[in-house]
């Protein structure tokens, strides 16, 4: 697996996201009035004289993610799409919300890609790289691309705020002030492929999903669904708690995820992994979410560098967890990505380095 | 593969395994509610669902008898889903919620998901398997064979599948079909030769 595009807020490819990161810079700011009702909640948004559009966000990233195509593009080239979405276009019209996407996606790769579209809520992205990795393995494929993105159309501003799950400051992951979710907007794309490609690569090693079967927009209390979709992924990687090296978790910043998350975790033996949210420079960026943290994990694991979880000062977790509080230069090899959503959903993949 | 069992509910009733269970009254809007009633359901949280996870419910409701109790369905059974227009019909309702009634509507933002009718299944029946939920321009049975081969790859040994739509003229459906990999059989077929059948009754 090889990354191919990211662009968020804090810059247009993974070059300037990794110089972000390594420089702590968060995409998170308070934007006035965002809100319904004129409420002003932190978000991380892209400038408003970018002019970006879902339509427009969608093509930067396809031609970002092309130009790395690890495989020659010829028509004997079996090339599949996998889109992680949320909401699409969904505004004007709710009805043609994901049409544009599937129309753009076929007249922007070669002819006869297959298209696929993925909408499991927030966790969207893994999902996507693990159906992604199986269409692979089923040798149906040479290179299949994973593409994850979402925009912060009001329709989700306002309805994360009538949850009252929006924060008016920068989020803070599993620390004990924290109070609350930062939205945010991005796209992310990474190839997978059986041949070797010329340039950094890591190996995926297995991933699986699950549900709580508790409730449609709370995590469970004791972790259940997350705990199961971690304990899958592991046992088809052949991993044990002790080969990881780093885990890149969901942490919303919500009260009770967070929680959900330091159980769960407790449970399966990786109390003491460094782990980070990322949502402190990125915001939640919902179906983009598990696709761009995969793709600055894996430039964690290529430059041997892990990243500070911001906004994390004190522990306000009921089960302890590792949180990364300094960048930290350390060899990364085997990296467990994890993302939990609404309707109970809960999904995990491992990845290996092959430096 | 073969499929072990399947329901369905639309326009032309309610059935299971091809046989019609009853006629269902599509111009009447409350269809939903009647069915819920006919089927002596006691699950009240059924009233605050969204169509598409209402469909879901009652669909399975029908199935539930065939699906085999023997194997471990909490661990090992996925849930794999498609649809052509997402959540659309509630995606309306929320805009609406805000932009005429000015407020909103929390209720209605938490169905705004297509994944979320998986979810209040996997609540109803205690199934803690695999889930995904996919977008589709149409039904296609080689799409649910390839995301079903995927799964059985990875260990699970069945996997319910369901094409569940609810679009914005009011067209609603949804077939179900339990997967399993025991058997060889002409997959793609059967499942075309199926909901032609129930579409087409």
């Amino acid at each position: 697996m090889t990354y191919g595009a990211l662009i968020s807020p804090l810059g247009k490819d993974e070059e300037e996201h990794f110089l972000a990161f390594k420089k702590n810079r968060s995409g998170v700011r308070l934007m006035e009035g965002a809100g319904f009702d004129g409420k002003s909640w932190c978000l991380s948004a892209f400038d408003t004289k970018d002019k970006i559009t879902y339509d427009r966000l969608l093509q930067h990233t396809i031609n970002q993610v092309l130009a790395k195509c690890p495989v020659d593009i010829h028509p004997s080239k079996r090339i599949a799409v996998v889109l992680s979405t949320t909401k699409a276009n969904v505004l004007p019209d709710v009805s043609s919300a994901f049409d544009s996407s599937r129309k753009m996606i076929e007249s922007s790769f070669p002819e006869g890609t297959d298209v696929t579209i993925v909408s499991n809520a927030c966790i969207s992205g893994v999902i996507a790289i693990n159906i992604a990795a199986d269409y692979i393995r089923s040798d149906k494929f040479d290179a299949v691309c994973v593409i994850g993105i979402d925009v912060l159309w009001d329709f989700v501003v306002y309805g994360f705020q009538s949850l009252f799950a929006l924060s008016d400051e920068a989020c803070r992951p599993y620390d004990s002030q924290r109070k609350g979710i930062n939205i945010g907007e991005a796209a992310g794309a990474v190839w997978l492929t059986n041949k070797v490609p010329n340039r950094f690569f890591v190996e995926y090693l297995g991933g699986a999903s699950s549900n709580d079967a508790n409730h449609i927009s709370g995590p469970s209390r004791t972790g259940e669904g997350l705990y199961r979709a971690v304990y899958r992924a592991m046992k088809r990687s052949n991993i044990s708690a002790n080969d990881i090296d780093f885990i890149s978790a969901h942490g919303t910043a919500t009260l009770y995820n967070d929680n959900m998350e330091s159980i769960a975790f407790d449970r399966l033996g990786l109390s003491n992994i460094p782990l980070n949210s990322m949502k402190g420079y990125f915001g939640h960026t919902l179906g983009a979410a598990g696709v761009i943290e995969v793709v600055m994990s894996m430039l964690s694991m290529e430059h041997g560098m892990l990243f500070q979880s911001l906004g994390y000062n004190k522990n306000g977790t009921d089960a302890h967890v590792n949180v990364i509080t300094e960048n930290k230069q350390m060899p990364v090899n085997t990296v467990l990505k994890t993302a939990s959503g609404f309707g109970g959903g809960n999904a995990a993949l491992l990845l290996r380095s092959k430096s | 593969m073969s499929v072990l069992c399947h329901s369905y509910l639309g326009p032309n009733g309610a059935f299971v395994n091809g046989q019609k269970e009853f006629d269902i009254d599509f111009s009447d809007r409350q269809y939903l509610k009647v069915i819920y009633e006919n089927l002596v359901i006691d699950y009240p949280k059924f009233h605050k669902m969204d169509v598409l996870s209402k469909l879901l419910i009652l669909t399975e409701e029908l199935l539930h008898e065939e699906i085999p109790n023997d194997v471990n369905l909490e661990d090992d059974m996925a849930l794999l889903m498609a649809n052509r227009s997402s959540s659309a019909v509630v995606d309306q309702k929320f805009i609406d919620s805000y932009t005429l009634q000015n407020n909103p509507s929390p209720s209605l933002f938490v169905y705004t998901l297509p994944n979320i009718a998986i979810g209040e299944l996997s609540i109803r029946r205690k199934w803690y398997g695999e889930n995904s939920f996919f977008i589709a321009e149409q039904f296609d049975a080689n799409f649910f064979i390839r995301q079903c081969e995927g799964a059985f790859r990875n260990g699970n040994t069945h996997v319910l599948c369901a094409w569940i739509e609810a679009d914005m003229r009011g067209n609603e459906e949804c077939f179900l079909f339990l997967v399993t990999h025991s058997e060889e059989e002409n997959l793609e077929q059967a499942l075309i030769d199926i909901l032609n059948t129930y579409r087409n009754e």
